[in-house]
């Protein structure tokens, strides 16, 4: 095979990646392409459930779903060995210096940017329908004390966040490590709670996904908003976990701080969200 | 029968292993050969690139490297540009006469749909990629792209997205999509008889997504590049031009791009899970246009600005002066960049959407004339009274500075309402963005290939093969696309497979038609000939030895991205000459040494010429 020669020891194998953070030249990885080939099956997943569906059966019913598994699976294997060589295995000897850190937050930030365009297009959508005539049809109770005290579960999760890392900032890291795992705990606790909500929608008030025009707005939104806070309860997870291998440090903190950015955004989207999907669809309704 | 094609498709996959094995053990495929011992004495002493890149197509795979990303997006983007291309003479030999002779007009609608889509997502915005990939990093002194790895990921989603999108041509019990590039509800919601209902629709919609979050990771890569990775002498102040284009063309990206895939997202919804996003009683086909072209018309942008920038940064070295008015190009780069997101309504002005609406649209939209105009007198300034050289990629510059005067005052008009009401939906409109598409970014997208193509191959390719492909392309381009203008006004109707109708002037219809074939063949040639004239000047062209082709040392323009290929020829030659060490790139941080051994002052030339 064509690989030039490894003379380094790595118990006779190649490393699939070698620490490149910041850019080393020469290097090489397979991470990418195997994450691009996870997520890359993802879709294609979709596509055969979407097929086998309609009536094709070019594939079995089963191969959707299992391609859909395997991907996430793949993906999240070459996420993990990115990951790994890149930031967590020489965290403390080739980690993100100050330059690198920079680049990282501002990557965030973009990032927020362009979700800021992924939650605008549903949030126009339900604007359109609000704009017409209101209610459309009889609203499930969305005002409820299960709503309130899940947003100040996240709200809440915000500060304990905030001051997690402003306790790893002052060097404490007993309070900084306390603090992460309650943002988990409340993190976790909000995704319970809507799976709750949409339980009882579900199933109690008999308000689904195909239930007339609001019901788009709420579910799509909503399920949108679900993931993102569970892809940060996912990157929180990673933080913590790296955080008990006794990562980071009052100088070394750049995932804290983008894991932050993103779970602040996260809650800040929400608060929009019950403002004028919650409230204002009740709010100037009955009138 | 499903056993026996599930067999078959199991001895594809074989195979396909089997052909990606043979291929990994195929040592010479433009393989890395490291440095020789003395070369690369720097190399340890970063303490990262202690690892040379793997050879064969291995390091293709694996590569993290942006010249190499940069040649991947090209590969990519000019293969996707002949199957696009392939699917469009199709459609140009059907309407060399009125009836549906060639082929039936469900697959006319599905290459129709199928040829906006390639040109749009899979070739226009890979192709800038592609050259903003290479250079981007050298032009502003960086050492790669901000996130390489994110690079990589980018260009891997391409390939799969690709294949999603034309999944209906060849999936067994698929039909292609035929609802337009635009996708417009009712029709792509599933409504109605025909394959709309199908899953080749969905699929195609999933490709989509998956290369919009693509073209997202590359946006936000580029924009983290340009603000953090510069080197120090490089300013906001001196900034190039190629640049500012790529970093607002970027940030039209990070925000149109996103709601698209949540635009497609819902539409996948309302097509599969009974949502109602954009039926009649939910938020209303309207919506859909509404969301679509606040991507849409921003992506114009996105195709355009780049190659706007190519210009730019060309013009100059074949005049032999400076780009005029360097800050207002600038400007009106940010202002077209701005606007782009104020005008999306001016597509839908014969919707029946609120007159004010339209009255503050078509404003806007005229507007946006003022800065492309000051990009054209700018150019043409350049020019005046300089040393004009008419190289290929200067002959392709100035042929799209007309073809961009042409499309843009066509687009003027589309502007103004009262004309749009009597010219929507037919062939004016046709013409009118291909004298961009085709006419600007495709007329670029050569311009840069021949300029750089000392770069990437350290050859010259053959300039009279060079000059038939511009010449061919260019009177190709007047043909097809004027003669669409003219349909355009004879009232031919946009996406019909035949022009067969009971009333109308079917005659000269019918000549203008046959004109537009001609030139659409002409064209073809033209690139048969570029296609040839690239693969065989890239292996067997006269190795340069030269390391300023377009002498731009003399007018004072010899910029960054040619300093660095000298210093890797220098590498090259003081390794032996190894050749492909020379197309290669060997160590970065071993030619900075030699730079400074070699007595180049890199510092005094900024990076904005």
């Amino acid at each position: 095979m064509g690989v030039a020669d490894d003379t380094e020891d790595h118990g006779g194998h190649h490393l699939p990646a070698v620490e490149d953070w910041p850019q080393g030249f020469g290097e090489a990885s397979w991470w990418p392409f195997v994450s691009a080939a996870g997520g890359a099956g993802i879709y294609v997943g979709a596509a055969l459930f979407i097929m086998t569906s309609g009536g094709s059966d070019l594939v079995p019913q089963i191969a959707g779903p299992a391609v859909i598994v395997g991907s996430i699976g793949l993906f999240l294997v070459g996420l993990y060995g990115w990951l790994y060589h890149a930031f967590v295995s020489a965290f403390w000897s080739g980690g993100t210096d100050e330059h690198g850190s920079r680049t990282l937050r501002f990557a965030m930030l973009l990032f927020l940017g362009t979700e800021v365009s992924t939650f605008g297009a549903g949030f126009i959508y339900y604007f359109f329908i609000r704009a017409g005539a209101w209610p459309p049809a009889e609203l499930p109770p969305l005002v409820s004390s299960l709503v309130l005290a899940n947003t100040a579960l996240l709200v809440l999760s915000s500060v304990t966040l905030h001051y997690a890392h402003v306790g790893l900032r002052k060097g404490n890291r007993g309070r900084f490590l306390g603090l992460l795992a309650a943002t988990l705990v409340l993190g976790a606790v909000f995704i319970g709670g809507q799976v709750f909500e949409y339980y009882e929608f579900i199933v109690h008030e008999g308000f689904t996904l195909t239930d007339g025009i609001f019901a788009s707005a709420f579910f799509g939104l909503t399920g949108l908003h679900g993931l993102h806070v569970t892809l940060g309860a996912v990157l929180l997870g990673i933080v913590f976990v790296r955080s008990l291998f006794g990562q980071y440090s009052a100088e070394r903190h750049t995932s804290v701080s983008t894991v932050s950015m993103y779970w602040h955004f996260v809650d800040v989207v929400w608060i929009f969200l019950v403002v004028v999907l919650y409230v204002g669809a009740v709010i100037g309704g009955a009138a | 029968m499903a056993n026996g094609q599930i067999a078959l498709t199991l001895l594809m996959g074989v195979l396909l292993v089997a052909v990606a094995a043979f291929l990994t053990r195929i040592e010479d495929w433009r393989s890395y050969t490291p440095l020789a011992g003395g070369g690369g004495g720097t190399a340890e002493e970063s303490g990262y690139a202690h690892e040379e890149k793997p050879g064969g197509l291995i390091r293709w795979l694996t590569t993290v490297d942006h010249k190499d990303i940069g040649m991947l997006y090209g590969t990519y983007a000019l293969a996707t540009f002949t199957i696009g291309g392939l699917m469009v003479m199709i459609m140009r030999a059907e309407l060399l006469d009125p009836a549906a002779t060639l082929i039936e007009s469900t697959t006319y609608n599905g290459l129709l749909t199928s040829h906006g889509i390639t040109m749009l997502f899979l070739f226009g915005t890979p192709i800038i990629a592609a050259f903003s990939n290479y250079f981007i990093p050298l032009i502003i002194g960086a050492d790669d792209m901000a996130f390489p790895r994110i690079n990589a990921i980018a260009f891997w989603l391409l390939p799969p997205g690709a294949l999603l999108i034309w999944a209906g041509f060849f999936v067994p019990g698929l039909a292609p999509a035929q609802v337009g590039w635009t996708m417009y509800a009712p029709l792509s919601v599933g409504v109605g008889a025909g394959t709309q209902s199908g899953a080749g629709v969905d699929l195609m919609l999933l490709g989509l997504h998956l290369t919009g979050v693509s073209a997202t990771m590359g946006a936000i890569n580029f924009i983290a590049t340009i603000f953090t990775e510069r080197a120090e002498d490089c300013t906001w102040a001196n900034l190039d031009i190629f640049s500012w284009t790529i970093l607002t063309q970027s940030g039209l990206i990070l925000f149109a791009f996103p709601l698209l895939g949540s635009a497609l997202v819902m539409l996948l919804l309302d097509r599969n899970f009974g949502t109602t996003f954009f039926a009649v009683e939910g938020g209303s086909p309207i919506l859909w246009q509404h969301l679509f072209w606040f991507f849409g018309h921003p992506e114009v942008y996105i195709l355009f600005l780049p190659p706007a920038g190519l210009i730019s940064l060309i013009l100059p070295k074949f005049s032999g002066r400076k780009l005029f008015g360097f800050k207002f190009v600038v400007y009106s780069t940010l202002a077209i960049g701005v606007l782009s997101f104020g005008v999306w309504a001016h597509h839908m002005f014969t919707t029946g959407i609120d007159p004010r609406i339209r009255g503050s649209f078509m404003a806007v939209s005229l507007a946006i004339a003022i800065p492309s105009a000051v990009k054209v007198f700018n150019w043409i300034t350049t020019m005046w009274n300089g040393r004009v050289r008419l190289t290929a990629p200067m002959l392709f510059s100035i042929g799209t500075i007309s073809n961009f005067i042409i499309g843009g005052i066509t687009g003027v008009f589309l502007a103004a309402i009262p004309v749009d009401l009597v010219l929507h939906d037919t062939y004016y409109v046709v013409g009118h963005f291909h004298y961009i598409v085709m006419g600007v970014l495709g007329f670029m997208t050569f311009a840069g290939l021949y300029y750089w193509f000392p770069i990437f191959t350290g050859r010259m390719y053959q300039r009279t093969l060079a000059k038939w492909h511009f010449w061919l392309t260019f009177v190709g381009t007047q043909l097809t696309f004027f003669a669409m203008l003219l349909l355009g006004y004879l009232g031919m109707p946009r996406r019909y497979a035949t022009y067969d109708f009971p009333i109308g002037p079917v005659d000269p219809v019918t000549a203008l038609h046959q004109v537009a074939t001609l030139g659409a063949f002409l064209i073809a040639i033209g690139f048969v000939i570029h296609v040839w004239n690239f693969v065989q000047s890239w292996s067997e062209g006269p190795i340069l030895e030269d390391e300023d082709p377009w002498n731009l040392k003399e007018i004072g323009q010899y910029t960054r991205e040619w300093e660095w290929h000298h210093r890797r020829m220098e590498t090259a030659i003081a390794d032996g000459g190894d050749e492909e060490v020379a197309t290669d790139g060997g160590k970065e941080s071993n030619e900075e040494e030699l730079t400074t051994d070699g007595g180049e002052n890199v510092s005094e030339t900024d990076c904005s010429d």
